[in-house]
């Protein structure tokens, strides 16, 4: 028979737990949610910021990547991914289920705007000349590519689909700039991060486009988490290692190319001007 | 057509082979050049319904759920990605025939009706670029999961291919004017060594001056072809004309002999035939060489028949020609001549009936000596025809403008080798008298007419000659 000591069980215990738990906790990696209605498939601004992620959380990182904001949104609440790169719309829309891990910092603020941008050539000086014309959104539930916009026609008392003779989903900022580069579409709602980004990036692509109105500033993209998870430590990581990416090379290097300052936090009040939007959108609806 | 009769056959026939060279050479190039339309377009057809393909199954979904990014997304992406930039203008159609999405936007924007931009495009099946046109449009369903949602119209790039057709068309005429020109070069040459026998043979006949001169053996061409054998002949030409040179100069030859015995036969017969009369006169003289008005008369006869030997003889220098300035015709020349006969006519105790009722004027306007001739020729054969105790008869009249001796005899008629030789101008068969034929050709220079006749056991042989000499005188 074999005799068990408290020692002896405190210590196996204690190897059970770490046996247990340990390799679990070391080797299950962290799923981020990404779409590149946002952060377009730039392979290396996705592989530097996998890389820095997972140098700061010590797992590795599984980028999700999905088309849609709908779609990650789903992840994200269903626990398919632990936290994802939203945008001000969906998290509001999910608002108590969800909630702030950090908030990307652009030209020293948490914040950017909406730019309603048409052809180089076009004459329209303002939302009003547009009338009659087809539409470029990035994605229904992007603030600046969608929202922006449906709420400012809302305002007028009008819809997207009455104002606009047409209107079409990109599924990403960058498209939005292409369709009305190309002559796709006349106008179009966009980021005015990304837009002013691209601006620098690849010129060729916004100088045949120009910006028609600018929204208030509005808070930029979070990255957010399920707020029932919020207290896990891989959570607590993911927040410490955004707010401190800028530290790391990895990190620097990706923020470097996504032109960003670095992380904060914020609170939902940061989203407040989006929260007005949705009201009068939905006013209306 | 006469230009062309007129360039020489060395120079005629390599033309013709350069010009059927060339008909040879267009043909072929139209051929091969539409053998690489065909698989030009056979190449293009593969190419655009595979590119068709690829974009239904990769259009489909997305043109079924009027996804227009996605649409224009994928034309993008597709349009970069093919090979040499084949297709450079692509739009799609829903099925409606409104415009989705067009790599151009611009010049296909959305919800225009696509009929604006397929005038003129083909399908798929027939899709052909033979034409000169750099862009050829292509139009073709949309299918996807075995149903029409949309149309695909699509410009393709041909211009590469067009300029393939125009070199090969470019290189086809050079290297067919070139093989051209040297198998013509060739062909001319050819041809030249080929008809220089007869070139060689045209210069022998023209150069020729009296006889053909044969070519020498050594200048033949080799083998038994048709100009060794032309050359053959034209060399048996040659020897045949010799010959038959020499066979006109021995013939010439011997008429000169036939003429000769011609001329001394006549001649002796125009010196018998008076002689007789001449000899009887002198017997008279002999006779009654007392009575001078007898003497006188027969020194007369001798006299005239002494002349007109010496017509004879003249006429005999003269050959075929007699003398037309010798005296004017006369009774007395009938006289004569009755004198003439009439010793024959005696020796064969024959008939003799004379009437001259032709007016002195009208003889007058003959020579006496070819009508003298042709009378006494005529009386002395109707003499021997008649023979013994037969009846001969002379009789000179006149009718309007013409002459008419009609000389008769009361024999067995003329026998064949008489007629041809007095009434026909055909060549007279060697042999037999020549007196009959002189008749004819003295009647013929007079521009008379001779004509025989059988008139109750009689043959008459009828002389008319013209009065005036230069009307042919009408039968009398």
């Amino acid at each position: 028979m074999i005799e068990f000591t408290r020692r002896t069980l405190l210590c196996s215990g204690s190897a059970a737990v770490f046996l247990g738990a340990t390799p679990t906790e070391a080797e299950e990696p962290f799923h981020l949610g990404l779409t590149p209605v946002f952060l377009d498939n730039d392979a290396e601004v996705i592989g530097r910021l996998r890389t820095a992620l997972a140098a700061a959380l010590g797992v590795p990182i599984e980028l999700e990547q999905r088309r849609t904001y709908e779609e990650v949104t789903g992840l994200l609440l269903e626990g398919s991914v632990d936290a994802a790169w939203l945008c001000g719309y969906p998290y509001l829309q999910h608002k108590d289920a969800l909630s702030l891990v950090a908030v990307p910092v652009w030209n020293g603020k948490p914040l950017y705007q909406s730019y309603l941008i048409a052809g180089k050539e076009d004459d329209a000086l303002k939302l009003e000349d547009l009338r009659g014309g087809t539409h470029a959104f990035s994605d229904p539930d992007s603030n600046s590519g969608y929202l922006v916009t449906a709420s400012d026609l809302a305002r007028l008392g009008l819809r997207p689909e009455g104002f606009f003779r047409r209107t079409i989903f990109t599924y990403g900022h960058r498209n939005v700039v292409r369709a009305v580069s190309d002559g796709l579409v006349r106008s179009g709602s966009v980021d005015g991060y990304v837009w002013e980004t691209l601006a620098k990036a690849e010129p060729k692509l916004t100088e045949r486009t120009q910006v028609i109105s600018r929204s208030e500033w509005l808070g930029f993209p979070p990255f957010c988490a399920r707020a029932d998870r919020m207290g896990e430590a891989r959570l607590r990581a993911l927040r410490e290692a955004l707010l401190g990416l800028g530290q790391t090379e990895e990190g620097h290097i990706a923020l470097g190319l996504l032109q960003l300052d670095g992380m904060t936090t914020a609170t939902p009040e940061l989203f407040d001007g989006i929260e007005r939007r949705i009201r009068d959108y939905e006013n209306l609806r | 057509m006469e230009a062309i009769r007129r360039i020489p056959l060395s120079l005629r026939v390599p033309l013709l082979a350069a010009g059927l060279m060339i008909l040879v050479g267009i043909i072929a190039s139209r051929q091969v050049l539409s053998t690489l339309g065909q698989v030009q377009d056979a190449r293009i057809r593969e190419l655009a319904q595979l590119q068709v393909e690829s974009l239904s199954v990769a259009l489909g979904p997305h043109v079924l759920r009027d996804d227009i990014w996605e649409v224009y997304d994928t034309l993008e992406r597709a349009a970069g990605e093919t090979e040499g930039r084949r297709m450079v203008f692509t739009a799609v159609a829903d099925e409606h025939g409104h415009v989705l999405a067009a790599t151009d936007p611009v010049r296909a924007p959305l919800d225009s009706p696509i009929s604006a931009l397929t005038e003129g495009a083909q399908t798929p099946e027939t899709l052909s670029v033979t034409g000169d046109a750099a862009r050829v449009r292509l139009l073709a369903p949309l299918l996807y999961q075995g149903r029409a949602v949309g149309q695909i119209m699509t410009e393709l790039d041909v211009a590469d291919l067009v300029a393939e057709r125009w070199r090969a068309g470019r290189l086809l005429l050079l290297g067919n004017a070139l093989a051209t020109g040297v198998l013509s070069i060739l062909g001319y040459l050819a041809m030249r060594r080929m008809l220089m026998p007869i070139a060689r043979l045209v210069r022998r006949m023209r150069e020729t001056a009296d006889a053909p001169e044969p070519i020498p053996e050594s200048d033949l061409p080799r083998g038994d072809t048709e100009m060794t054998r032309l050359v053959r002949t034209y060399n048996a030409m040659t020897d045949a004309v010799v010959a038959k040179a020499d066979t006109e100069r021995r013939l010439a030859e011997r008429e000169r002999f036939v003429s000769l015995g011609r001329l001394s036969s006549s001649l002796a017969h125009e010196i018998n035939n008076p002689l007789g009369g001449l000899l009887n006169a002198v017997d008279t003289v002999r006779q009654y060489a007392d009575r001078p008005d007898v003497v006188r008369q027969s020194a007369d006869i001798l006299s005239r028949g002494l002349n007109h030997l010496r017509d004879v003889a003249q006429a005999t220098l003269d050959q075929n020609r007699l003398d037309r300035s010798s005296a004017p015709l006369s009774f007395e020349d009938f006289e004569d001549l009755r004198l003439l006969v009439g010793p024959e006519i005696s020796r064969q105790e024959q008939k003799l009936n004379w009437q001259v009722s032709a007016s002195g004027e009208a003889l007058s306007s003959f020579a006496s000596a070819p009508l003298r001739q042709v009378s006494l020729n005529l009386l002395l054969n109707a003499s021997a025809a008649a023979g013994t105790k037969g009846e001969v008869s002379l009789m000179v009249s006149e009718k309007p403008g013409v002459l008419c001796l009609s000389i008769g005899d009361s024999g067995d008629g003329l026998s064949d080798a008489a007629r041809a030789r007095l009434l026909s101008d055909a060549p007279v068969p060697p042999g037999g008298g020549v007196g009959l034929r002189l008749v004819h050709d003295l009647v013929k220079e007079l521009n008379g007419s001779v004509s025989s006749e059988r008139k109750e056991s009689m043959t008459f042989v009828d002389v008319a000659v013209p009065i005036a000499p230069t009307e042919v005188s009408s039968p009398c």
